[in-house]
C-alpha cells in the first residue's frame, strides 16, 4: 500500500497543518484528518499487530467498525488511553500515538511466531491446552496469557482529567447525522418538540461527507438544524447504550482532539431520556472472506472512499476492487474521479447491470467477471492479488497496492437491538433489519435497511481452488478468527451462533463482530446447511464502542466518589488526633491516640477513664426513627419481640428486630416521650434498612394503623456521657430535668434543656456504667461537645472512640448485630429469651421462633469464652473445636465473634458462637491459630459488674 | 451559656458564585415532616391552607406525598402538636440544611446530576428527588431559584458536587 494525499479534494483543512507522532517518529497531517487517514497519506500501511497470530495490520474500514488499527494515545501521565481506532482520533498538534500488541517494534514482533504455528492453535485452544496439569495454571499458564493476550496496556496511573455528566431530556433523540439522521431533524425542526441530535463525528454529514455531490446540501442543511432553536446538537458523542423506557447513555468527547484541553472536562457523560428515537446509524460494509484479506491494504471500499473525498487522501496508487454488491463500483469511480488508479475490478457475480460495466469502461478499468481472489502477496502492504475463475481455473497474478473489499451491507442494529426491537432476515441483503419495535423507536435510512448502494450476491466465503483447510481466510479480524475456526467449531458439534462465539471468539472483541458477526453466520449456515435464521444472533450488549471509565465515572471520583458522611463533632475530633473509621457511609472516631500512644495503650486509658472517672463519646450515627401516631405503640409491639404497649411514657426499652424468618437484624434503645409518640434507636448501618422494613410492614401489612414513621437521625447530635462521674458533670448544666437516681432512673427519658438547647435526655447505658445520651439538634452538638469537655476537665473526662465502646459493651456481654449475629442467629441463639414476648400473640418472626429447625437441640449459642491464658487474645474469626487431636479436617464447632483485650479486668475475654455452647458451661474448648492452638472456657457473656450494680446508682 | 448556642454548620457559610449560578446556605429554619391520610385535618389544626395536590407548595408547605407534608418556616415560629390527633407532627428541623441555587443556568447546574425533567418542573413544584446518590427534596422557588434540602451529613458531598459541575 503507498497512500498518498491527493492534490484536491476532501474537506480536510490544507492551510492547517498539524504534526503528531506515531511509534516516535513525526508525521504532518491536516487539521480535519483522523489519524488513519493522515498516516495513510504518509505511507504508512501497518498499524498494529493482530490479537493472537501478531500479523501485521492495516486500516479496514474508515470509521467506528475498525477492527485492526488500534492505537494508544498518550497525553501525558495517566493519560494514556489504549485500544482507540485510528480512524476515529484526531489528528492536531503534539498528538502522540503508538501501536499496540508489538512487541518489540511493529516490524518486528516476536508474538508472530504464532502465526507459523497457527495450524497448532485452532479455536478453543486455551481451553484445550491448558487445562493440565492443574499445578500449571498460577505459575505458569496465566501469567503467560496474560502477558500473550489482552488488547493494548491498561493504565497504571491515577487519571487526572475531569469528566462532567448530566441527564437531559427531550420529546426527540436522533442518533446519527448522516443525510437520514438530518433529514428526520429537518423535518422536527419546524415542530415545538424539543430536539437531541447527537453523532459520534466531529461534523455532522454521515455518509455525505465522502459524497461530494452533497457537500452544498449539507452545508445548508446544517445551518439549518444550527439555526433552529428547539434543537441541539451533540457532535463527538457517541450513543453507546440503549436502556429502559428510552433511557439513551452516552459520552461526548470534548478536548481529546485539542492540543491542549486545560482544565475542562475531557468528556461528558449524557443520560438522556427521549419521548421518541430515531436511529439513523447507517450500515456497515461487509469484508469478503478470503486468504490474505488482512494484509495491510486490503480494506472496505466504502472505506477508501471516505478517505479520497473527506480527507483527500489516496490508498494507493494502483487500486484493485474485489466486489459481490455494486456499491463497491461505485466506489471505485468516485475514485477515480478523486484521481486514484484503478488497476482491475473483480466481482464474484457472472453478470452485473450494464450501466456499471460502461461506467468501468469509461474509465478504462479491466473487469473480471466470475472471478475471486485467491491471494494477496505481500506481508506489510499488497504487492499483488492471485486471482481465478469461480471454478479455480485461469489462476493468474494481478500487481496492485490496495485491494478494496464490498461484501455488501450490514444495517447497524446495535442500539435497536438493545432497545428489544424485533429483527427480521432479509435474504437479499444478507442481513437482518429491524423489525417490531419494544420502545418508542423507528430506524430510518441505512440501518433501516433502506438504501440507494445498489444490490449484491450474498456468499459467506469466496471461491477458492486451495485447501480451506490450510489457508487463512479471516472473519474477525480483531480476534483472528478465520472460516476455518468456524468450520471446526460446527465439527465439534457447536450448533448455535451463541456457542459457536464463545468457542471461536468471533465478534467478542472491542469492536464486537461489527464486521465479522454476518460473514460468521453464513459460514456456519454453510457448514451445517441450515438457513440463517436457524442458528442464531449473538446478542447487542451496551457499549456499542468501547467507553472510558472515566466518563462513565463522571463525577464520581476523589471527593464525590462516595458521601463521607460526618457528624456535627467530628471537625472536633479532626482536630483532637482522633483516628477514623468507615462505619457504612458514616466516618466515625475509633480512639484517641496521645503522643506516643498505639491503638492498644489508647483504648485501654479509654476504657479506665469510663470505668473509674468519665468518659465522652459521639454517638451520633445512630439510626433515630420518630413513631407518631395514636397506634404507635401497637405498631411497635407487632415489629419488636417484646411487650411494648404498656411501656409507660418517659421510660425506655430494649428492642430486639427479627425479620421473618426469625434471625435478629436489629436492636436499640428506645423511648416512650408520649402515649403516641416514640424515639427509636437502631444501629448506625442498620439505621434505613429498619426505616425500610418498618415502611414495608406499615404499608403493604398494616395499611390501617394511625402511625407515621420519621426518620430523626440527622435531628440530633447525640453526646454519650458514660462513667461514674456522669451526673455530677450533667447536674448544673441541666434544666428542667431531676437527675437524682429516684426521678430519673436507669432506662428512662427526659426533655429540658442543657446549657439553654434543648434536649432529649436518655439514662442509658452500653458501658455498664452510669450513663446518659443527650439528643440536642444537631447544629448545636459541637459547641455542646466543646463545654462538655470544658466543665468534666475537673472528672477527668476522657473522649472515646468505637474501639473502646466495642471493648465496654463485651465486658458487659451487650451484643453488637452484625458482629456478634451473622443472619442466621435467633434471640435463644443469642441469649436474649428475656426479650422475647411470650405471651404476645403475635410479632414479625414469631412464627419463625417455633419452626423445628430452630427449636432443635444443638444450634449454635453465643457464650462467653476466656482463655486459659489470660494474656491471649483470640482472633476474630477463629474456629473452635471440640477435640484438638482429631484428624484433619477437624469438625469446627463454632467461631470467636467479639475478642479483646479487657483493660478492666486484666485480661482477654471474648464471645463465641458455639454449638449447644449454652449447654457446655465450664467446658475447655480449644482454638486452633497460626503457631499454637489455645484453650478456653465456656461461660456466662456478661464478664463485669453482672448484677449491674455500676447502672443503677 | 450563650456559646453552646452557636451553630456547627456542614458547609461554608460564603457562597460560591460562578458558572452562571450562586449557590449559598439559607439561613436556618424550622421544618415539620407532618403527616396524616387527609389534608382536611391539618388544615383545621394549624389554620393554615395545606396543598392537596402532591408536588404542589402553599406557603411554606410542600406536598411530597399522599400523607405527607413538609412546613418550612422562619426560625421562632410556633408548631401545633398533634397529640392525642390521627396524624404525625414531626420536628425534623435540624436534620436537613437548604442550599439555595440561583442564577440562569442553576436548572443545568441541578440536572447534572438530577434525573428529573427540570424544565418541565414549574416554580412552585417541590419533590423529593435524588442529585446522583443522594436523596434531596427540590423546591422550585422561581424560574432561576431552587431550594435543596439535603440531610445535613450528606450537605458536604452535594455542595462539592454542585459547585463543581458549576465549573464544567
Amino acid at each position: 500500500m503507498s497512500g498518498y494525499r491527493l492534490a484536491t479534494g476532501g474537506r480536510v483543512d490544507r492551510t492547517a497543518p498539524a504534526q503528531f507522532s506515531f511509534d516516535g517518529q513525526s508525521y504532518e497531517g491536516l487539521a480535519g484528518d483522523t489519524l488513519a487517514s493522515a498516516l495513510i497519506a504518509n505511507g504508512v500501511a501497518v498499524f498494529g499487530r493482530s490479537f493472537k497470530y501478531h500479523r501485521p495490520r492495516g486500516v479496514l474500514g474508515s470509521g467506528s467498525e475498525e477492527p485492526n488499527a488500534l492505537v494508544s494515545v498518550d497525553r501525558g501521565p495517566g493519560r494514556f488511553t489504549p485500544n482507540l481506532r485510528a480512524t476515529n482520533v484526531e489528528v492536531h498538534d503534539r498528538l502522540t500515538a503508538v501501536s499496540q500488541n508489538r512487541w518489540p517494534s511493529l516490524k518486528t514482533d516476536f508474538g508472530a511466531i504464532n502465526d507459523r504455528l497457527g495450524m497448532f492453535l485452532p479455536a478453543g485452544f486455551y481451553n484445550k491446552t491448558f487445562m493440565w496439569p492443574r499445578s500449571f495454571w498460577d505459575k505458569l499458564y496465566e501469567p503467560a496469557i496474560r502477558r500473550m493476550a489482552g488488547l493494548g496496556e491498561a493504565p497504571t496511573e491515577i487519571d487526572p482529567d475531569i469528566y462532567a455528566a448530566t441527564y437531559a431530556h427531550c420529546d426527540l433523540l436522533i442518533i446519527g447525522a448522516g443525510p437520514a439522521g438530518i433529514d428526520a431533524a429537518l423535518e422536527a425542526a419546524g415542530t415545538n418538540k424539543r430536539i437531541v441530535l447527537i453523532d459520534d463525528q466531529n461534523e455532522l454529514g454521515g455518509g455525505a461527507l465522502a459524497d461530494p455531490s452533497l457537500f452544498e446540501w449539507l452545508e445548508r442543511s446544517v445551518k439549518a438544524l444550527v439555526d433552529a432553536p428547539n434543537l441541539t446538537i451533540l457532535t463527538r458523542t457517541t450513543a453507546f447504550g440503549y436502556y429502559h423506557d428510552n433511557f439513551i447513555g452516552a459520552v461526548q468527547r470534548l478536548t481529546d482532539h485539542l492540543p491542549d484541553g486545560g482544565n475542562a472536562a475531557r468528556e461528558k457523560l449524557w443520560r438522556i431520556r427521549a419521548g421518541e428515537v430515531i436511529l439513523a446509524q447507517g450500515a456497515i460494509e461487509r469484508p469478503l472472506v478470503f486468504e490474505g484479506n488482512d494484509t495491510p491494504g486490503v480494506m472496505l471500499a466504502s472505506a477508501a472512499r471516505v478517505f479520497a473525498n473527506r480527507y483527500g487522501v489516496a490508498v494507493g496508487r494502483s487500486v484493485a476492487l474485489m466486489a459481490s454488491h455494486d456499491s463497491g463500483w461505485h466506489d471505485v469511480f468516485a475514485l477515480a474521479k478523486a484521481g486514484e488508479g484503478i488497476t482491475a475490478i473483480l466481482d464474484i457475480r457472472e453478470a452485473v447491470d450494464d450501466v456499471l460495466l460502461k461506467q468501468a469502461a469509461d474509465i478504462g478499468v479491466a473487469v473480471k467477471l466470475g472471478h475471486s481472489v485467491i491471494g494477496v502477496s505481500g506481508r506489510h502492504g499488497v504487492k499483488a492479488i492471485e486471482i481465478a475463475r469461480n471454478d479455480g481455473t485461469g489462476k493468474m497474478l494481478v500487481s496492485c497496492d490496495a485491494l478494496l473489499m464490498a461484501g455488501g451491507w450490514t444495517p447497524s442494529v446495535h442500539l435497536w437491538s438493545q432497545s428489544k426491537g424485533s429483527l427480521r432476515w432479509r435474504d437479499d441483503l444478507g442481513a437482518y433489519v429491524p423489525d417490531k419495535p419494544n420502545e418508542k423507536v423507528r430506524c430510518v435510512g441505512a440501518c433501516a435497511g433502506t438504501w440507494n448502494f445498489g444490490s449484491g450476491l450474498v456468499i459467506d466465503e469466496l471461491p477458492t481452488p486451495k485447501d480451506q483447510a490450510r489457508i487463512k481466510a479471516f472473519v474477525d479480524f480483531q480476534n483472528d478468527v478465520t472460516a476455518k475456526d468456524i468450520r471446526l467449531a460446527v465439527r465439534e458439534g457447536f450448533r448455535s451462533i451463541e456457542h459457536i462465539k464463545r468457542y471461536t471468539t468471533n465478534g467478542m472483541a472491542t469492536d464486537q463482530g461489527k464486521t465479522s458477526n454476518l460473514n460468521g453466520l453464513q459460514i456456519a449456515s454453510q457448514a451445517m446447511a441450515r438457513p440463517v435464521t436457524d442458528i442464531g444472533l449473538t446478542t447487542f450488549r451496551p457499549p456499542y464502542t468501547p467507553q472510558t471509565f472515566g466518563a462513565l465515572a463522571g463525577h464520581a471520583k476523589d471527593a464525590l466518589f462516595q458521601p463521607t458522611r460526618k457528624t456535627n463533632i467530628d471537625g472536633w475530633a479532626e482536630e483532637n488526633g482522633a483516628v477514623f473509621e468507615l462505619v457504612a457511609q458514616w466516618r466515625r472516631a475509633r480512639y484517641f491516640p496521645k503522643a506516643g500512644e498505639d491503638m492498644h495503650a489508647a483504648v485501654n486509658r479509654e476504657c479506665l477513664a469510663v470505668r473509674e472517672r468519665l468518659g465522652i463519646f459521639d454517638a451520633s450515627t445512630l439510626g433515630k426513627i420518630e413513631v407518631v401516631g395514636p397506634d404507635a405503640a401497637e405498631f411497635l409491639n407487632r415489629m419488636y419481640t417484646n411487650p411494648w404497649k404498656a411501656l409507660e411514657p418517659g421510660r425506655c426499652r430494649y428492642g430486639l428486630l427479627l425479620k421473618e424468618d426469625g434471625f435478629i437484624t436489629d436492636d436499640g434503645v428506645s423511648a416512650r416521650l408520649a402515649p403516641d409518640r416514640f424515639h427509636l434507636t437502631t444501629t448506625t448501618g442498620g439505621a434505613a434498612r429498619v426505616l425500610n422494613m418498618m415502611e414495608d410492614y406499615l404499608q403493604t401489612e398494616w395499611p390501617d394503623l394511625n402511625v407515621w414513621l420519621t426518620s430523626t437521625t440527622e435531628q440530633y447530635a447525640v453526646i454519650a456521657l458514660q462513667g461514674p462521674n456522669a451526673r455530677k458533670l450533667l447536674q448544673p448544666l441541666v434544666q428542667g430535668i431531676d437527675l437524682s437516681a429516684e426521678a430519673f432512673p436507669h432506662m428512662a427519658i427526659r426533655e429540658g434543656t442543657i446549657c439553654g438547647i434543648p434536649t432529649r435526655l436518655f439514662r442509658v447505658s452500653f458501658t455498664g456504667e452510669l450513663g446518659f445520651e443527650i439528643n440536642v439538634p444537631t447544629a448545636h452538638g459541637r459547641a455542646l461537645w466543646e463545654r462538655i469537655m470544658a466543665e468534666g476537665a475537673q472528672f477527668g473526662i476522657t473522649p472515646y472512640g468505637t474501639e473502646a465502646m466495642h471493648v465496654l459493651r463485651a465486658e458487659k456481654g451487650y451484643i453488637i448485630v452484625g458482629q456478634d449475629t451473622d443472619g442466621t442467629v435467633t434471640p435463644y441463639d443469642a441469649g436474649l429469651d428475656w426479650a422475647v414476648g411470650k405471651k404476645k400473640p403475635d410479632f414479625v418472626g414469631r412464627r419463625s421462633l417455633a419452626r423445628p429447625d430452630i427449636v432443635a437441640s444443638g444450634r449454635k449459642q453465643l457464650v462467653g469464652l476466656l482463655t486459659d491464658d489470660p494474656n491471649v487474645v483470640l482472633e476474630e474469626g477463629a474456629q473452635i473445636v471440640a477435640d484438638p487431636n482429631q484428624p484433619i479436617p477437624m469438625k469446627m464447632i463454632g467461631h470467636v465473634t467479639s475478642s479483646y483485650w479487657s483493660a478492666t479486668l486484666g485480661r482477654s475475654i471474648a464471645l463465641a458462637f458455639v454449638a449447644g455452647g449454652q449447654g457446655r458451661m465450664g467446658e475447655t474448648l480449644h482454638i486452633p491459630m497460626p503457631g499454637k492452638t489455645h484453650t478456653a472456657k465456656v461461660g456466662g457473656m456478661v464478664f463485669y459488674d453482672p448484677e449491674g450494680t455500676r447502672l443503677n446508682v | 451559656m450563650s456559646d453552646t448556642l452557636v451553630r456547627t454548620e456542614p458547609v461554608p457559610t460564603v457562597p460560591f458564585a460562578g458558572g452562571g449560578v450562586t449557590i449559598s446556605r439559607a439561613a436556618p429554619m424550622v421544618r415539620y415532616s407532618i403527616r396524616a391520610r387527609q389534608p382536611q385535618a391539618l388544615e383545621t389544626l394549624f389554620n393554615a391552607r395545606f396543598p392537596h395536590k402532591i408536588g404542589a407548595t402553599e406557603g411554606g408547605i410542600a406536598c411530597l406525598g399522599p400523607d405527607e407534608w413538609l412546613l418550612r418556616a422562619g426560625e421562632g415560629t410556633a408548631i401545633p402538636m398533634s397529640e392525642g390527633l390521627p396524624l404525625a407532627v414531626t420536628d425534623i428541623s435540624e436534620r436537613a440544611v437548604c442550599l439555595i441555587v440561583e442564577g440562569a443556568r442553576a436548572a443545568e447546574v441541578l440536572m447534572s446530576g438530577c434525573p428529573l425533567d427540570l424544565e418541565l418542573f414549574a416554580a412552585g413544584r417541590a419533590t423529593r428527588t435524588l442529585y446522583e446518590t443522594v436523596e434531596i427534596i427540590l423546591i422550585r422557588e422561581t424560574d432561576d431559584c431552587f431550594h435543596v434540602e439535603v440531610w445535613r451529613s450528606f450537605a458536604p458531598w452535594l455542595w462539592t458536587a454542585l459547585t463543581t459541575a458549576a465549573t464544567h
